[in-house]
C-alpha cells in the first residue's frame, strides 16, 4: 500500500497556531458548561425519603418558592439592591466631586479615598462586627454619651446585630464604605472629561453651583452614572460576605444559598435559589439597558 | 488631569474641606479602631461599662505574640500562600498563552470566543460556587489544594486573559514583523520579545491574582469547609464562630490586610505601568 504523506491544509494550519488559547478556552468553556448544566441539573432534580434521586422534578422548585425563608430573602435582597444602588451613587458622585478640583495633596487624598477597595470585603465586614458589637463596642459607647464630646442619644444600648432593619442596614453600609471608590472612579473618570471652561462660561451668565451641578455635571456624566447604576445594582443582588458577617439571620438570596447548602445540605434547593439570583440579575441588567435606550431616544427627540 | 475650575467661594470652600475631612475621617478611622483594637489588651476591651478607649490603657503586641507562636496560624499562611501561588502559577500558564494569541492573532469569531472566556464570571460567586462544588465532590476535589487552586483559576484566569491581552496589543507590532524578518520563531518572538516588553503588565496581572485568591472567602469556605486545609479568611470566619476576643480578631484581620495594601503600594509602579498597558491600544 502507498504511504499517503499527511497533508494539513491553510486553514488547519491557522488553526494549528492558535494552540496557546485551547487550554484556557478549554478551561473556561469548560466550567461555563459545568456551571449552567450542574445549576439545571440540581434545580430539577429531588432526592425522596429514601435517597433516590428523581429527574428531572420540579419538586425543589416548589419546595423553595413556597418557603417563607425564600420570599424574606427575597424581599431583603430588593430591598438591599434598591437602597443601596442609589447610596453606592450619591456617595460615589460626593467623593468624586470632592476631589475633581485640583488642590494640594490631591494624590494623597485620592490615594486615601481608595483605600476601602484594598481592604479585603471580610475583613471590612470584621471590623464593622467589631465596631457595631453589644452591648460594649465603640459606636454603642458613642451613642450612649460616653465620650464627652457627645451628648447621649440612647440610654440603652442597641443589639444592632438582632434588629432586622439595622442589621441588614450595618450589611449594606460595609459594602457600600468598601465599594464606594469604584464608583467614585468611574464618575471622575466622567467628571474629567468635561470641558472646564463650560463651568466658567456657565458661571459668567449667572449659573449658581446648585445649577451648574444639575444643567452641566448630571447631563454630561449620565453615560458614567449610568455605568454605575449598572454595575453596582448587578453587585448588590451577588452580595454575600457582608450579609453573611453582619446581617444574621436576616438572609439574602447569597446568604440563603449559603444555609440550603451547608447547614441543611439541600444542594437542589441551594441551585433552585442560585438559578433564581442569575435570572435576576439578568433581568436587572436587561430592564436597565431597555431603560437607558428609551431615555436615549426621548432625549434625541427633545 | 489639573482642572482648571471656577474658584470657590470662602463658605463653598469650607463645606469642600469639612467634606474632605469627613471623608478622611470615615474612611480612616475605621481602620485606626481597627489596628487600635489589634494592640489592646483585654481591660481596654472588656471595660466592665466603662467607655472603650480610643487608645489601649496598656498597648501590646500580645496578640501578633498569641498568633505567630500559634502552629496553626503558621499552617493557614502558609496554606494561603501556598494556594495563591500555585494559583498565580496556574493562571499565568493557561492565561498568558492565551492573551498572546488573542492580543497578536486574527483569530476567526474572536469577539464570541471573549465571550464565552469572560460568561463563566458573569455569574455571581455565590451561585456558580454550588455547581462547582458539587462537581468537584465527584472527582474528590473538595478539601484539596489542588481543588481550592482550580477554583481561584477559574475566578481570576479571565482577568489574566484580559489583561493580558491589553499588555500584548500595547506593544508594536513592527517589533514582531522585524524579528520574523531576521528569522527568530514564534517561540523565539515571545520569550525574547514580547515577554520582556510585557513585563510590567504580567507583574500586575501576578499580583492581582495572588490577591484574589488570598483574600478569596466564598469558594474557600465551600470547598475547604472549616475543615483540615484552611486559608486565612477561613480562620478569621473560624475564630468569630466561637465567641471571640476581638483583639484576635483584629489581629487577623490586620494580617489578612497587610499583604494586600503593601503589594499594593511597592508594586504600584508595575501596577500603574500594567493598567496603562492595558488601557492604550
Amino acid at each position: 500500500m502507498a504511504f499517503k504523506p499527511f497533508k494539513i491544509t491553510p486553514s488547519a494550519r491557522r488553526l494549528l497556531e492558535l494552540w496557546p488559547l485551547f487550554p484556557a478556552a478549554v478551561y473556561l468553556i469548560g466550567f461555563l458548561i459545568v456551571v449552567v448544566s450542574y445549576l439545571f441539573a440540581l434545580s430539577f432534580s429531588f432526592a425522596d425519603e429514601h435517597g433516590v434521586t428523581i429527574f428531572p422534578s420540579f419538586e425543589s422548585l416548589r419546595a423553595v418558592f413556597a418557603a417563607p425563608e425564600f420570599n424574606s430573602a427575597f424581599v431583603n435582597t430588593i430591598a438591599f439592591v434598591a437602597v443601596g444602588t442609589p447610596l453606592e451613587l450619591i456617595v460615589g458622585l460626593a467623593l468624586a466631586l470632592l476631589v475633581y478640583r485640583s488642590f494640594h495633596l490631591r494624590n494623597i487624598v485620592r490615594s486615601i479615598f481608595i483605600i476601602p477597595l484594598a481592604i479585603p470585603a471580610l475583613v471590612t465586614a470584621t471590623m464593622l462586627f467589631i465596631l457595631f458589637d453589644f452591648p460594649g463596642g465603640h459606636i454603642n459607647h458613642l451613642l450612649m454619651g460616653k465620650y464627652c464630646f457627645l451628648p447621649a442619644v440612647l440610654h440603652n444600648p442597641i443589639n444592632w446585630r438582632g434588629v432586622k432593619l439595622l442589621a441588614l442596614g450595618i450589611a449594606l453600609a460595609g459594602k457600600v464604605w468598601r465599594d464606594m471608590p469604584i464608583s467614585m472612579l468611574i464618575l471622575l473618570a466622567g467628571l474629567n472629561a468635561i470641558d472646564p471652561e463650560l463651568f466658567d462660561a456657565a458661571k459668567t451668565m449667572g449659573a449658581g453651583l446648585r445649577q451648574r451641578l444639575w444643567r452641566i455635571v448630571v447631563p454630561l456624566i449620565l453615560p458614567s452614572i449610568s455605568t454605575v447604576v449598572l454595575l453596582r445594582s448587578l453587585e448588590m443582588w451577588k452580595e454575600f460576605i457582608f450579609p453573611f458577617i453582619l446581617a444574621g439571620q436576616n438572609n439574602l438570596l447569597g446568604t440563603l444559598i449559603e444555609i440550603l447548602y451547608n447547614n441543611w445540605g439541600n444542594a437542589g434547593e441551594a441551585a433552585v435559589v442560585s438559578l433564581t439570583l442569575v435570572v435576576c440579575i439578568v433581568v436587572t441588567a436587561l430592564v436597565y439597558l431597555v431603560f437607558i435606550e428609551f431615555v436615549k431616544k426621548l432625549t434625541a427627540r427633545r | 488631569m489639573k482642572t482648571r475650575l471656577p474658584p470657590m467661594s470662602s463658605a463653598q470652600r469650607t463645606i469642600w474641606l469639612i467634606g474632605i475631612a469627613g471623608v478622611l475621617f470615615f474612611i480612616l478611622a475605621p481602620l485606626y479602631l481597627l489596628v487600635k483594637y489589634s494592640i489592646s489588651d483585654s481591660a481596654s476591651i472588656n471595660t466592665g461599662g466603662a467607655p472603650v478607649p480610643f487608645w489601649p490603657y496598656h498597648p501590646t503586641l500580645i496578640n501578633y505574640w498569641y498568633l505567630f507562636t500559634d502552629s496553626q496560624f503558621y499552617k493557614v499562611i502558609c496554606s494561603s500562600l501556598f494556594i495563591a501561588l500555585g494559583t498565580v502559577v496556574v493562571s499565568m500558564m493557561l492565561g498568558i498563552p492565551a492573551a498572546y494569541v488573542l492580543g497578536r492573532y486574527e483569530v476567526p469569531g474572536r469577539k464570541t470566543l471573549m465571550l464565552g472566556l469572560i460568561s463563566v464570571r458573569l455569574f455571581p460567586d455565590i451561585s456558580s460556587v454550588v455547581p462547582v462544588t458539587e462537581f468537584f465532590i465527584r472527582f474528590d476535589a473538595q478539601n484539596t489544594y489542588w481543588g481550592i487552586v482550580l477554583a481561584h483559576t477559574l475566578l481570576a484566569l479571565p482577568y489574566v486573559i484580559f489583561i493580558g491581552i491589553g499588555s500584548f496589543e500595547s506593544i508594536p507590532r513592527d517589533l514582531e514583523q522585524q524579528a520574523r524578518v531576521m528569522g527568530a520563531s514564534r517561540f523565539q518572538i515571545f520569550r525574547r520579545i514580547l515577554l520582556p516588553l510585557s513585563v510590567p503588565g504580567l507583574v500586575a496581572i501576578a499580583i492581582y491574582t495572588f490577591l484574589l485568591s488570598w483574600d478569596e472567602f466564598v469558594f474557600a469556605y465551600f470547598l475547604l469547609g472549616l475543615g483540615k486545609i484552611s486559608t486565612l479568611t477561613l480562620y478569621l470566619k473560624q475564630k468569630m464562630t466561637y465567641a471571640p476576643p476581638q483583639n484576635l480578631l483584629a489581629t487577623i484581620s490586620v494580617c489578612l490586610s497587610l499583604p494586600v495594601i503593601l503589594f499594593a503600594m511597592l508594586m504600584q509602579k508595575y501596577m500603574t505601568a500594567g493598567i496603562t498597558q492595558g488601557s492604550v491600544k
